[in-house]
């Protein structure tokens, strides 16, 4: 019985603290610095190196799916994926060419016949570099922070965005203004989150990382 | 006339060698609840597994992890995401029955689902059959399990120095609709499966990741 109570306690504190990290965001207060702040992610970021952590949630599993690798950005359209674990897999986005290497095949094709890519790569790129908060066409954008981050909720306005997506969450550390999380929910409320770790801004990016070759 | 004669006989020849391959193997009948008898462990692991896979459709090419969970008794969740994370599709496999719980608007067509109704039953041995036997080739180091519905068999093909299911296959009439290529691993967890449609062009890879 002291065993089921104690569980219940530990349940019940585990729910709270979730729910406290969820309402420790807030509406922005000074709307203006925030402005300044999101248009220095856009000005500033010219490119990232990172690791990454991706965690896939599914209702129907008890435990989220990991992967890991690292990741590549150079301003203005060049975009590296490279997955390390549990499977090996890069995608390159350059310019309009996509370039994925699996295990040893490896295969091109262009982001205009296949639309799939092409969101997924302007909706990566526009996360990270903040093009995607101004999308007013696209998105209505909300505007959260707590001490030490600003939180960007994304809902998207077009149906076929909508019927993938429902919400993309956007966490942006206020230290050094960069995205550390990208959060995409999907209308049944399984998730995709990708946390980016170790992360170095505007440091220079062999050119090569963006070519694949056998 | 006498090459009439013998592209007649040759013809018959090759319908009746096709037609009765296993006549002279021993035949052992089981009942349609015995199918646990198959040694196939896909369908009864509690376990989640997760498949690198590749689909390859027409000139559409698909690839992503599939998740395979068994959720009650003759019930699984089948879900298929991009690498990053993006779901493509989510079914319900319920005593045979696709259920969609999400599938993306290219490939949410009648046609599409079910065709993968029918690979997965088959890769899940969650189709209807009327009767269910086994041929013993002992030539071959192999046990036919054949599970027979109507005009349609399907044949679960086993290595008996293994003890696992090597090839599977879905034949209408003397047609193979479908067939299935799995290397197993130590565990008897298919490793890596290939299945290939011979109707349409439709060949789907899965590589054992967990």
């Amino acid at each position: 019985m002291n065993k089921i109570l104690s569980t219940l306690i530990s349940l019940l504190i585990f729910s709270c603290i979730l729910y406290a990290q969820d309402e420790s965001f807030k509406p922005i207060t000074d709307s203006n610095k925030t402005q300044v702040d999101l248009s220095k992610l856009t000005e500033n970021t010219k490119s990232i190196q990172s690791k990454f952590i991706q965690e896939k949630h599914l209702s129907f599993l008890t435990e989220n799916i990991i992967s890991k690798g690292e990741f590549y950005f150079q301003s203005p359209n060049k975009l590296r994926w490279e997955y390390s674990s549990p499977f090996n897999y890069i995608i390159v986005f350059n310019d309009k060419n996509i370039l994925i290497k699996d295990e040893n095949k490896l295969s091109s094709f262009d982001t205009e016949s296949n639309k799939m890519f092409n969101e997924i790569n302007n909706m990566m790129i526009g996360s990270i570099q903040g093009s995607l908060f101004t999308d007013n066409e696209r998105f209505n954008v909300k505007y959260l922070e707590n001490s030490t981050q600003y939180l960007l909720e994304l809902d998207p306005k077009l149906q076929e965005m909508k019927s993938m997506i429902k919400l993309i969450k956007i966490y942006i550390d206020k230290s050094d203004i960069s995205v550390s999380k990208i959060k995409m929910i999907e209308s049944s409320d399984d998730y995709t989150s990708i946390k980016f770790i170790n992360r170095k801004m505007n440091q220079p990016i062999d050119n090569e990382k963006f070519n694949l070759s056998k | 006339m006498r090459n009439l004669i013998l592209a007649s006989s040759l013809f018959l020849l090759l319908i009746t060698s096709c037609s009765k391959p296993y006549k002279n193997l021993i035949k052992s009948e089981y009942s349609t609840n015995e199918i646990q008898e198959i040694p196939y462990i896909l369908p009864y692991t509690e376990k989640v597994i997760i498949y690198k896979t590749d689909i390859h459709f027409y000139k559409n090419d698909i690839s992503g992890l599939l998740i395979l969970k068994k959720t009650a008794e003759k019930v699984y969740r089948i879900a298929l995401t991009t690498q990053f994370g993006l779901k493509i599709f989510d079914f319900e496999l319920n005593h045979g029955t696709l259920n969609v719980k999400y599938c993306m608007e290219s490939l949410n067509k009648k046609i599409i689902l079910n065709t993968l109704e029918t690979d997965f039953n088959l890769l899940l041995i969650q189709m209807n059959f009327d009767s269910f036997f086994v041929f013993e080739n002992k030539l071959e180091n192999q046990n036919l399990w054949r599970l027979k519905s109507g005009k349609i068999n399907y044949d679960y093909i086993e290595n008996t120095n293994s003890q696992k299911i090597e090839n599977i296959r879905f034949n209408k009439g003397n047609s193979e609709k479908i067939s299935v290529g799995l290397q197993n691993n130590i565990s008897g967890f298919p490793k890596e499966i290939v299945l290939e449609h011979h109707n349409i062009k439709l060949k789907m890879n899965f590589k054992l990741i967990q």
